[in-house]
């Protein structure tokens, strides 16, 4: 993979990125984490003030040369306390009920709420509504064609840090509320084991009638696999039974992987299977689980394929990690493990090729055309800047720290452009594949 | 006639005994030491590394005690916020899944650490009528235990908090919490 445009982005730390073809624009819009103990809220240089983290909004039409248009400031607070992590865009003209010169952007608002602004001009973004009261928002999914928003959160009464709240954002100045949705145990009032918590869901729509949900970050993963129409219009008081009711089927994992990212590939078409009767083709969800423990402290976050053909006996059939010997990445600092995926569902990706943000290992790039068998066929790790942080581990009661790339999240562009933003503060990178990567995704 | 200091004697030591087994069942003697001793851990393998386990003699009620540091669970901010976290938390999961919380739980602090102490009702097949799950954070890092016997939830509870006080298990805490 080969280098091709490269942003600072004010020396935030950053989660997800959404790239958006905007007009005969290209936008990049980059969620970021709170800000660290040493710097709450970095300097904004367009304006000169202290502001707590919040949104990068980047033109990147040349990716060569990315433009920061604006910093929208998240909510006050560290960490995962502050900032506004998560973000999804749809345009107007797509959604049943929005203003057709609009486009919406979706980001949560540290953990308290969920907004929606519109970006359509990306420099000037005005806020529309708020979805407040809320904490530990997360990782949504948002339907652009439907208006459907899977927002996760953290509701009052519910037994659990993250839960679904599924709400009808078709006109996203009036959102309307469907319902809360958990694993049985979760709900409020129940007693028992509490299921782990929702990390993130990804929809296929009404074509597809599916929710895969991931639960569980870095232990005792679960991918759910629901009926969309069911949780949709089945009944919503939330107790166990309307709660089970839209499960088609789960898969559990085992206790040392969580699921982070659930990706949908349904379909594919498996070369050696071409001359069998029956199951040539395949439904697969790959998973990605996140590494939490710096230095390798905890078992090793990967990528599985699960086959969900057979949707009520869903089987794990591969996986892939990077070799920790290959660049000795216990010892370099940080975390070393999967966190995410690209989730963009456009062509020149899509069912081919997977890249996995891997924190301290960079970037990978998988051919997956074979799900069976996925091969790593290209990595970029970015080097180090002035504005990488550090990450520390406890020794002897006293902390040792290193400085280490942490390529956090993943996304593409249509154009088949990789976008890789870092959790260390080293900002983002622009990417495009180089030799067999690029003939496997069939790039001129 | 001869027989009859023998037969006093008789009855006098049978009293005597099941006096005592049932002073033994109401509780320990005041002042006797209550002895922890460290047994294996009783859990299956999960997500989380095995910590300490023990055994208290003199308790009264077959009581005991799993602690084990959780590191990198906590919610960073808040800590143990509500008695939903503890329920999610404190392994008493491990015991059955099916236990009924007894009380709203409480405050609690253990080894400078602070979050929160709560009872639960425990079904037979659970092996232990009531536990008392604990849960404390440093930062992003929980330290969890669950005590259970077939005595008094209270009791349970008096004596957890009491051994998780005790220095040597104060050291052990603060250690494991460190990663060592």
């Amino acid at each position: 993979m080969k280098l091709v445009g490269t942003s600072d982005l004010q020396a935030r730390s950053s989660y997800q990125p959404t790239i958006h073809h905007q007009g005969d624009r290209w936008i990049a819009y980059i969620g970021h984490h709170g800000g660290s103990d040493e710097i709450p809220a970095p300097v904004n240089p367009q304006t000169g003030k202290a502001e707590p983290n919040g949104t990068s909004i980047v033109d990147v039409t040349n990716p060569s040369q990315p433009k920061y248009l604006r910093h929208l400031p998240g909510q006050e607070g560290k960490y995962e306390a502050g900032g506004a992590q998560m973000v999804r865009i749809c345009d107007g003209k797509a959604l049943p009920k929005g203003d057709r010169n609009a486009v919406y952007m979706l980001r949560t608002f540290g953990g308290e709420a969920h907004e929606i602004w519109n970006v359509a001009d990306p420099a000037n973004p005005v806020l529309i509504t708020r979805i407040a009261g809320l904490k530990d928002t997360h990782k949504n999914w948002w339907e652009c064609d439907t208006g459907i928003a899977f927002l996760v959160s953290g509701a009052p009464d519910w037994r659990t840090r993250r839960m679904t709240q599924v709400y009808d954002l078709s006109d996203p100045a009036h959102p309307q509320k469907i319902r809360d949705f958990g694993l049985p145990g979760q709900e409020p009032g129940s007693t028992g084991a509490v299921p782990t918590e929702l990390h993130g869901p990804i929809s296929t729509g009404p074509s597809g009638n599916r929710v895969y949900f991931g639960y569980g970050t870095n232990k005792g993963g679960i991918l759910q696999i629901v009926d969309r129409d069911k949780l949709l219009n089945g009944p919503k008081e939330p107790t166990a039974d309307n709660l089970r009711l839209p499960e088609i089927a789960r898969l559990p994992m085992s206790a040392f992987n969580g699921a982070h990212t659930t990706f949908p590939m349904l379909g594919m078409p498996i070369a050696e299977f071409a001359r069998d009767k029956d199951g040539k083709t395949r439904d697969i969800v790959m998973i990605v689980d996140e590494a939490i423990l710096n230095e390798c402290n905890e078992p090793r976050q990967m990528v599985w394929f699960a086959d969900v053909t057979v949707e009520n006996r869903p089987m794990m059939i591969s996986s892939y990690t990077v070799p920790e010997a290959s660049g000795t990445f216990c010892e370099r600092g940080g975390r070393f493990g999967a966190h995410s995926s690209n989730e963009s569902m456009a062509p020149v990706f899509y069912k081919k090729m997977a890249f996995i943000a891997f924190f301290n290992a960079g970037v990978r790039a998988l051919d997956i055309r074979d799900p069976f068998h996925p091969v790593e066929v290209g990595y970029f790790i970015p080097a180090i800047t002035a504005a990488t942080d550090k990450r520390c581990v406890k020794i002897d009661d006293k902390n040792r720290c290193k400085v280490a790339i942490q390529t956090n999240n993943v996304e593409t562009d249509e154009r088949g452009y990789v976008y890789i933003v870092d959790r260390a503060n080293t900002g983002l990178h622009i990417l495009e594949l180089t030799g067999p990567a690029r003939a496997v995704a069939g790039l001129p | 006639m001869r027989r009859w200091p023998l037969i006093a004697f008789g009855i006098t030591l049978l009293g005597a005994l099941s006096g005592a087994a049932a002073y033994q069942q109401a509780g320990p003697r005041q002042g006797e030491q209550r002895t922890w001793r460290e047994i294996a851990w009783p859990f299956p393998r999960d997500g989380w590394p095995a910590g300490k386990a023990f055994r208290c003699d003199g308790c009264g009620s077959d009581v005991a005690i799993s602690v084990r540091p959780k590191i990198g669970f906590c919610n960073c901010d808040r800590g143990v916020a509500d008695d939903d976290e503890v329920d999610r938390v404190a392994d008493v999961d491990l015991m059955s899944e099916h236990f009924v919380p007894l009380a709203p739980g409480e405050v609690v602090r253990v080894a400078d650490m602070v979050g929160r102490i709560r009872t639960y009702e425990l079904p037979p097949a659970a092996g232990a009528r009531h536990a008392v799950g604990i849960a404390v954070s440093r930062r992003c890092d929980l330290l969890v235990a669950v005590a259970h016997g077939n005595g008094d939830a209270s009791e349970i509870r008096r004596a957890a908090l009491a051994f998780l006080a005790t220095s040597e298990m104060t050291r052990w805490t603060m250690a494991a919490m460190d990663g060592r």
